[in-house]
């Protein structure tokens, strides 16, 4: 699944030019990076490249009461040839700075404990706020030992030295005083006057410059951040700024010419960094003991596990061939000795599965997923037997990368395991990971515009020349559309230095479902904050910081489709009499490949989206592998890469399948090997990578490079650079320069949403079992999808719609027959699709429940619902205007008109014959009658559906007339025929992929018709595409037997005639147009939840 | 009667009739639109979409910011000023303004009259008013926003109202929602149910959203008095003159004495005084003074009027003058000291009006303090009606008693490598370095300064006879911004 941050990690790539220094005479220990949010501006690549090319041998890294950047600064100094000594400025609550550097390990589990503590609880034992830390220094004093401690003397000297004796006296183990010449004009005295200070108490003063960025030019972006931290306009900062940009990275020459008069303060950093013995790669993971039975070692156990599971997978036998795939992988497990990372998913699972009642569904998927043992093991459904190749890719060796598992869990149920694993192994060792959240382009300019002291409107206007992704920076042409005045050196400024702050941390937030978990307390590891929400905490680091220390990680996932597919196991069984799981769906099953084969897919898992069902009928999948394939290729890689036509047209024999060869001197099948499954065509991110391993001769240390180079922030020049390199080799080979320049776009392509094939194969499964229970049980799968909701592309209303047209009778909400859920009824010739009181709009799941346990029998009327239900007024209003009450005779506004006549308080006898006295009966009133029309429109407000009618249904005969057409009456139409269409919009689509043209899905009675739009006609109907909910199009058929579109010539808005249904004005709902215009390659789903529907379809927008 | 004014259009400069214009106001998620131009309406815009969805549609849309607060105060100097009419007029809501002309109408010639009158001096307000007389409140607002224009009698106005949408009581919008759900569709529907199928469903509903009650009120089943505030009061002494006068100087006395009794009694200080003369031939000339404090003081009133008498032409003379506070701030009674001294910021206050009054507001200023690191951006200027004397922020280094602005040269005779030069020579005397300190590095302020401005070194220098001299060396030598670096002197130490 493609990941949807978006954000690309920047990191020190390419052939480096550092090299090892020699131990300079200083080293600087005041440093800040980035992570000391909105307080030092340079980021830990600037730093750790700065810091090598002036000839530091070794670098620390102190932020501000945090670790969270420590583990970049430690990869990348590891880049840069540098070593880098981990600490913390510990900022205490007093007000006193000291600079905190642990000398082993244990003394590095004393600074992330007392960190942790400050973080979780504040100074009265209470909750501490998000992004707080709380230090005292009886905190710090506790935890001091290892703890190589300078202070950093505030101003002035006088208030420092006299709060220093106590300091002293609380910190035995401090040794230093911190000392910067930053040009304030007195430095000379200042430091002599604190040397004299520290020798007076035994101390000695440690030179630094107070780093807070790498470069001079720096200055400005540091400022913007203090602005932003204080809420200030650059102009109101004042003396909240430095008066200088000297706080950057001096060069050792240069702090040693600084002071010259204090060598010693020279000696001390060297002292300090000496003795710093601790380094990040010492966090050893240590594995729960918990995972591992006494007295057998974790292979042994993994191994029995296999071999149980393996014997129930296969009841007749285990092959010879699955025999040796899992002997293979055992063997790589115990070489990598990642035994016990399998039996902690395995646990993990087996909680899912036998503990949780009812079992919770789960998927496994990822790089390991696919093995044999996996299978065995049950995390997944995938069978290798049936299904050859997938594990070819299981693990390779030369990957010195941890096995990647993700398992995904029915999407309400997730929080239940996660409850489980902190039950199990308690909360101080197990730890969800952060998410460090970045300024993006459009917060950085709003930020900065703010700060720069510009106009709300003018910075919503650059703001609004990006759209949310940080690969689109900032044009200048999209700035000068926006009516700007680039030449304004103001406004120039202001750009720069927004482009200067994306990518710029801004605070950590919780990631989705990162966990670690770890032998000993986790926060002697990594300090542990608290979230924002109650209840929640999560350490400092981020799932790639965990990654570049080696340390394993359990993606614990929501999947919406695996909650619908097992409440749909629960009808089969529950109705039908048919007990399933994801493994025992009869597999390879003809219908179900029939049904997917003319695209009806609508509901089915991935494959639902316009794009894959206009696919589908040309990919004709007939096997599990065409799934993986059809799940696969519809992403921008293969697009981009332009592999989708020719492997259309030699799937449906248009073309011959043949594979490029290198020069006759080179083994000719080596791309048959790798391309084999694919019919020559390269689809999947690993068959793009193998071809640079194998057709263009990449060492694996190129090949890691191209593929980090494509995962991570990247500049031009290594792209251009990498691309020569593997077009070059692959032509010098004899290949044709045009495959090979493919073969990288594709990779390219991959680098922005890759998708591996393993991942493929389990959303595969999946999409074949959602299609399976759509083809055999259409109305078991849509209550089950009904009951999972919000999830997938599609409204109620297309749901209902879908399941009707594949003749499943679909009942109204009736207080007397419905449940929360939508459930199933028996009819004629199987079962009737019965919604729930879950559709209705605003009702609590309490009332519903309350509802159907008062149902021993029919409710007589209104009154009598509301008593044995103990139902609020509001509540039965609310089911009355959903025209609930059908069953007790009465339609919506009668029932609407005694709801509205009921009084809240309760019951009491006593009065109840005063009140009948006071009020007389009730005079017999007469409603004027709803009209179907005024009905339906209210269907939609509280049902977001109607089972009565279709909209478009009251406009056909007034329609018919002018000579418009209805959808159905599309496959009868030639190619290039003229045709008017009148519908609601569902959907409209801008892909990335499509170079500006727009798809908008119409709908009217009979059905849907796809309309395609050109860039032209777009600009001149855009308020109208953008803002119709009912289009009216003039254009011609568009068809190639399978597939129609209709070319939009001209449109219309019917908008008002829609309000003009009910006599009133439904409010107008636009669609969030972002998407649309600029949209984000490989986004999935509209971003509003299909919850918020309010009248009418609103049209929901994705690609 | 009543009589509906309504404020939609913009009283700003407009970039054009084809481009829609929004105010917006901040809604739950962004901002959303509040009002909006004729042709943003044009384009189907609607008030209360969300701004960024609108601008996703219409890319050229210009925003403004919505000033909820000043329409009302608006509103409510409009409903003042519509007292010409009638004298109980009140502000409705955020958007109307209700007068009860009951009687008032035959003054300007009846209703319909009276009507065009007020839309016609409403347009020259720059205002569009939408109108509606009825013989209730509710009623005439109802008409104002479905139907305006209409005159209705008191006999039908349960036709007139009749055909409007429910929505028009104002009530709830899912109150609304149900009554239309109901059917109940426009009033007449509502009013053919019979009351007490009504009055059980809506009697636990607040009065001001009942739907059954405001009904009655619009139809008079139900009193709806209006309750118009009191006039603000106006601080005005007046003198009428036995025969036309040319020099209203003498006059100015009796008149000041009479204003400051007035604010006297009300604990009251003027801020800003109009004085008008009434000429003979029916010409009217004023004059405006602003004072820096609030004062009641004849003697310092008249000495400002005084002042302004000169420009003012008075034709063949004049038989009235008014002296009026147009601004008026609470001051408390006060004693001066006994002894006879008087408050010294008083004085100055009363230096600062006369010498406002006499030069201009633009030419008298304070000085203020500016926290800036560049030494001779520390102090700034305010106008002196406009704000006071401000604290001085803490300067974090020592600034010499003097600062030279601008900074003059000084030539360097002997350069050392590091620090101040050995000698320089300023103002033609040689000096000869004995001490210093520093340096102190300020850097240019980027985002005023313009591109490549340089830094500055700062050096504290104590010269042969003991003075000290605050010198700079702009830029540094290989900055990439100019030449060799030059030296300053900008300020000397005591």
């Amino acid at each position: 699944m493609p990941q949807q941050d978006g954000h690309k990690r920047r990191t020190i790539e390419g052939d480096d030019p550092f090299q090892w220094h020699a131990p300079a005479p200083f080293v600087e220990l005041g440093l800040a990076s980035c992570f000391s949010f909105l307080r030092a501006a340079s980021d830990a690549v600037d730093l750790t490249a700065t810091a090598n090319m002036l000839g530091y041998d070794a670098m620390g890294i102190a932020d501000h009461n945090t670790l969270a950047g420590v583990v970049r600064i430690h990869s990348e100094a590891k880049k840069a040839k540098l070593r880098p000594l981990i600490g913390a400025r510990l900022v205490l609550l007093c007000g006193t700075q000291v600079l905190a550097y642990p000398r082993d390990r244990d003394a590095y589990a004393r600074l992330s404990t007392l960190l942790s503590k400050g973080k979780m609880a504040d100074v009265e034992g209470g909750w501490q706020v998000k992004g707080e830390t709380h230090l005292t220094l009886e905190m710090l004093a506790a935890h001091a030992e290892g703890l190589q401690l300078i202070v950093m003397p505030p101003e002035p000297l006088a208030v420092f030295e006299a709060g220093l004796p106590r300091l002293v006296q609380a910190l035995p183990g401090m040794r230093h005083v911190g000392a910067a010449y930053l040009y304030r004009g007195d430095d000379v005295a200042r430091i002599t006057r604190l040397d004299a200070i520290a020798r007076a108490h035994g101390l000695g003063i440690l030179a630094t410059n107070d780093v807070l960025y790498h470069l001079p030019k720096r200055r400005p972006l540091q400022d913007i951040m203090t602005c932003i931290r204080h809420g200030v306009t650059i102009k109101n900062a004042g003396f909240l700024l430095e008066a200088n940009a000297e706080r950057y990275l001096k060069s050792p020459a240069q702090m040693c010419q600084l002071f010259s008069a204090w060598p010693h303060a020279l000696r001390a950093t060297r002292e300090v960094a000496d003795g710093c013995a601790f380094s990040l790669d010492d966090l050893k993971y240590e594995y729960p003991h918990e995972i591992v039975p006494e007295g057998r070692s974790a292979q042994e156990e993994l191994e029995r596990l296999t071999w149980e599971g393996a014997a129930e997978r296969y009841p007749g036998g285990v092959s010879a061939r699955i025999r040796a795939i899992i002997e293979k992988e055992f063997a790589l497990i115990r070489s990598k000795k990642i035994a016990r990372y399998f039996l902690t998913i395995n646990d993990i699972v087996r909680f899912a599965r036998q503990e949780a009642v009812p079992p919770i569904l789960c998927q496994g998927r990822g790089s390991a997923a696919n093995s044999a043992v996996c299978f065995c093991l049950g995390i997944t459904a995938v069978d290798p037997e049936e299904h050859d190749v997938l594990f070819e890719r299981f693990l390779s060796e030369e990957r010195d990368e941890p096995p990647d598992i993700d398992v995904d869990f029915e999407h309400e149920r997730r929080e239940e395991v996660i409850q489980y694993m902190y039950a199990k192994y308690g909360r101080d060792r197990a730890g969800l990971c952060a998410t460090v959240i970045h300024y993006r382009p459009r917060s950085a300019i709003r930020e900065v515009g703010k700060v720069m002291g510009l106009s709300e409107d003018v910075t919503r206007k650059l703001a609004g020349t990006v759209w949310g992704s940080f690969e689109g920076q900032m044009g200048d042409q999209r700035v000068k559309d926006a009516g700007m005045d680039l030449s304004d050196p103001y406004l120039r400024r202001v750009i720069l230095l927004a482009r200067e702050m994306t990518g710029m941390p801004r605070h950590l937030s919780q990631h989705v479902g990162g966990f670690i978990l770890t032998e000993r307390p986790l926060t002697q590891m990594v300090p542990i904050g608290n979230g924002a929400m109650p209840e929640r905490s999560f350490i400092e680091w981020d799932k790639d910081d965990i990654d570049a220390l080696g340390i394993f990680k359990v993606d614990i996932l929501a999947l919406g489709m695996l909650t619908c597919i097992a409440k749909c196991f629960d009808l089969l069984r529950a109705h039908e009499g048919v007990d399933h799981d994801l493994a025992s769906v009869p597999s390879e099953d003809p219908a179900t490949y029939d049904m997917l084969c003319v695209g009806d897919s609508l509901g089915v898992f991935q494959v639902e989206s316009r794009a894959q069902m206009a696919m589908l009928p040309k990919l004709r999948p007939r096997t599990f592998y065409d799934l993986v394939i059809e799940v696969a290729i519809v992403r921008p890689g293969p697009i981009q890469g332009d592999m989708v036509h020719p492997f259309l047209r030699r799937r449906q024999g248009i073309e011959g399948v043949s594979y490029p060869a290198p020069g006759p001197e080179h083994p000719q099948d080596e791309l048959l090997k790798i391309l084999g499954r694919t019919l020559g065509v390269p689809i999947f991110q690993e068959q793009a990578m193998k071809i640079a391993i194998d057709a263009a001769r990449f060492t694996p240390k190129e090949a890691n490079e191209l593929r980090k180079a494509m995962a991570t922030f990247r500049s031009r020049g290594t792209i251009e650079r990498l691309q020569q390199k593997m077009v070059g080799r692959m032509t010098e080979r004899g290949y044709d320069e045009d495959f090979a320049r493919r073969c990288f776009d594709q990779i390219k392509g991959f680098g922005d949403y890759g998708f591996p094939e393993s991942h493929a194969a389990s959303f595969a499964k999946l999409v074949y079992v959602s299609s399976w229970m759509k083809c055999h049980y259409p109305a078991a799968f849509a209550c089950a999808l009904l009951n999972s909701q919000p999830m997938g592309f599609y409204a109620p209303a297309q749901i209902v719609r879908d399941a009707r047209e594949h003749g499943v009778e679909v009942r109204g909400v009736d207080v007397d027959f419905s449940d929360w859920d939508c459930t199933l009824e028996p009819c004629g010739r199987g079962f009737a699709l019965r919604l729930g009181l879950r559709q209705v709009e605003g009702m609590r799941a309490e009332a519903a429940h309350r509802i159907v346990a008062a149902r021993d029998m029919p409710f007589a009327d209104v009154a009598d619902l509301k008593e044995r239900a103990r139902l609020d007024r509001g509540t039965v209003r609310r089911l009355a205007a959903a025209d609930a009450m059908r069953n007790m005779g009465l339609d919506r506004r009668q029932a609407l008109w005694q709801a509205q006549g009921l009084k809240d308080a309760p019951a009491l006898p006593i009065f109840e014959h005063a009140a009948a006295g006071d009020e007389g009966t009730e005079p017999v009133v007469a409603l004027p009658a709803m009209a179907q029309a005024e009905h339906v429109v209210a269907d939609y407000q509280t049902l977001r559906l109607s089972l009565k009618a279709h909209p478009m249904r009251f406009f056909r005969r007034s329609l018919k007339r002018k000579g418009f057409s209805c959808t159905d009456e599309l496959p009868g139409m030639r190619h290039g025929q003229k045709v008017s269409l009148a519908g609601l919009v569902l959907v409209r689509q801008k892909p990335g992929s499509a170079k500006g043209v727009c798809f908008i899905t119409l709908e009217d009675e009979a059905g849907v018709a796809n309309l395609v739009i050109w860039p032209k006609l777009f600009e001149t109907w855009r308020a109208i595409i953008m803002s119709a909910r009912l289009l009216v199009v003039k254009g011609r058929v568009q068809s190639d037997g399978r597939v129609i579109h209709v070319v939009a010539e001209g449109l219309e808005n019917g908008t008002d005639r829609l309000d003009a249904l009910a006599q009133e004005k439904v409010p107008a709902t636009f669609a969030r147009g972002d998407e649309v215009i600029h949209p984000v390659p490989g986004q999935v789903g509209g971003r509003r939840h299909p919850r918020d529907v309010r009248v009418i379809p609103k049209s929901r927008d994705f690609h | 009667m009543d009589r509906w004014g309504r404020i939609t259009a913009q009283q700003r400069s407009m970039p054009g009739d084809d481009v829609p214009v929004v105010l917006v106001t901040q809604g739950a998620h962004g901002p959303v639109i509040h009002a909006l131009s004729d042709a943003a309406r044009r384009r189907d815009i609607l008030p209360g979409a969300r701004v960024v969805d609108v601008q996703a549609i219409h890319p050229d849309l210009h925003v403004e910011q919505a000033d909820p607060q000043g329409d009302i105060a608006l509103l409510d100097r409009v409903a003042l000023w519509a007292r010409r009419w009638c004298p109980w007029t009140v502000r409705d809501g955020m958007d109307g303004i209700v007068m009860d002309v009951t009687g008032a109408a035959h003054l300007f010639g009846g209703e319909a009259r009276m009507l065009r009158d007020i839309a016609t001096r409403f347009a020259m307000q720059g205002l569009q008013a939408r109108l509606a007389v009825a013989p209730t409140r509710g009623a005439a607002q109802m008409l104002a926003r479905y139907s305006a224009g209409v005159i209705c009698g008191p006999e039908d106005v349960a036709l007139a109202i009749a055909p409007l949408p429910v929505a028009a009581l104002r009530i709830k919008e899912d109150t609304v929602r149900l009554l239309q759900r109901l059917g109940l569709k426009t009033l007449g529907a509502l009013m053919e149910v019979p009351r007490v199928a009504l009055m059980r469903r809506f009697d636990r509903m607040a009065a001001e959203v009942n739907p059954m009650v405001l009904l009655d009120r619009a139809l008079g089943r139900m009193g709806d008095p209006l309750n118009a505030p009191e006039d603000l009061p106006r601080w005005l002494a007046r003198l009428r003159l036995p025969e036309p006068v040319i020099d209203p100087a003498p006059h100015l006395d009796a008149l000041a004495g009479d204003l400051c009794g007035q604010l006297a009694q009300a604990e009251q200080g003027a801020r800003r005084l109009r004085l008008t003369i009434y000429r003979v031939d029916g010409e009217w000339r004023s004059r405006d003074v602003a004072l820096a404090a609030s004062s009641r003081e004849a003697a310092h009133l008249v000495r400002l009027m005084r002042g302004k008498l000169e420009g003012i032409d008075p034709g063949f003379g004049f038989d009235l003058l008014t002296l009026e506070a147009l601004r008026v701030e609470p001051l408390a009674l006060h004693q001066d000291h006994l002894d006879g001294r008087r408050d010294a910021s008083a004085d100055v206050a009363a230096l600062l009006d006369r010498l406002s009054a006499k030069l201009g507001p633009d030419k008298i200023s304070w000085s203020t303090w500016v926290e800036s690191h560049v030494p001779e951006r520390i102090e700034g200027r305010v106008a002196a009606l406009g704000g006071g004397a401000t604290e001085a922020p803490e300067v974090l280094r020592e600034r010499p008693l003097r600062l030279l602005e601008p900074p003059e040269e000084v030539a360097v005779l002997y350069a050392v490598p590091e620090g101040p030069p050995a000698r320089f020579r300023w103002r033609r005397v040689a000096y000869l370095t004995v001490r210093h300190e520093g340096p102190e590095r300020i850097a240019p302020e980027w985002w005023r300064d313009r591109p490549g401005t340089r830094l500055r070194d700062y050096y504290k220098v104590e010269v042969g006879d003991g003075r000290r001299f605050w010198l700079f060396r702009e830029g540094i030598l290989g900055d990439g911004r100019g030449g060799d670096p030059r030296w300053f002197v900008q300020g000397i130490f005591a």
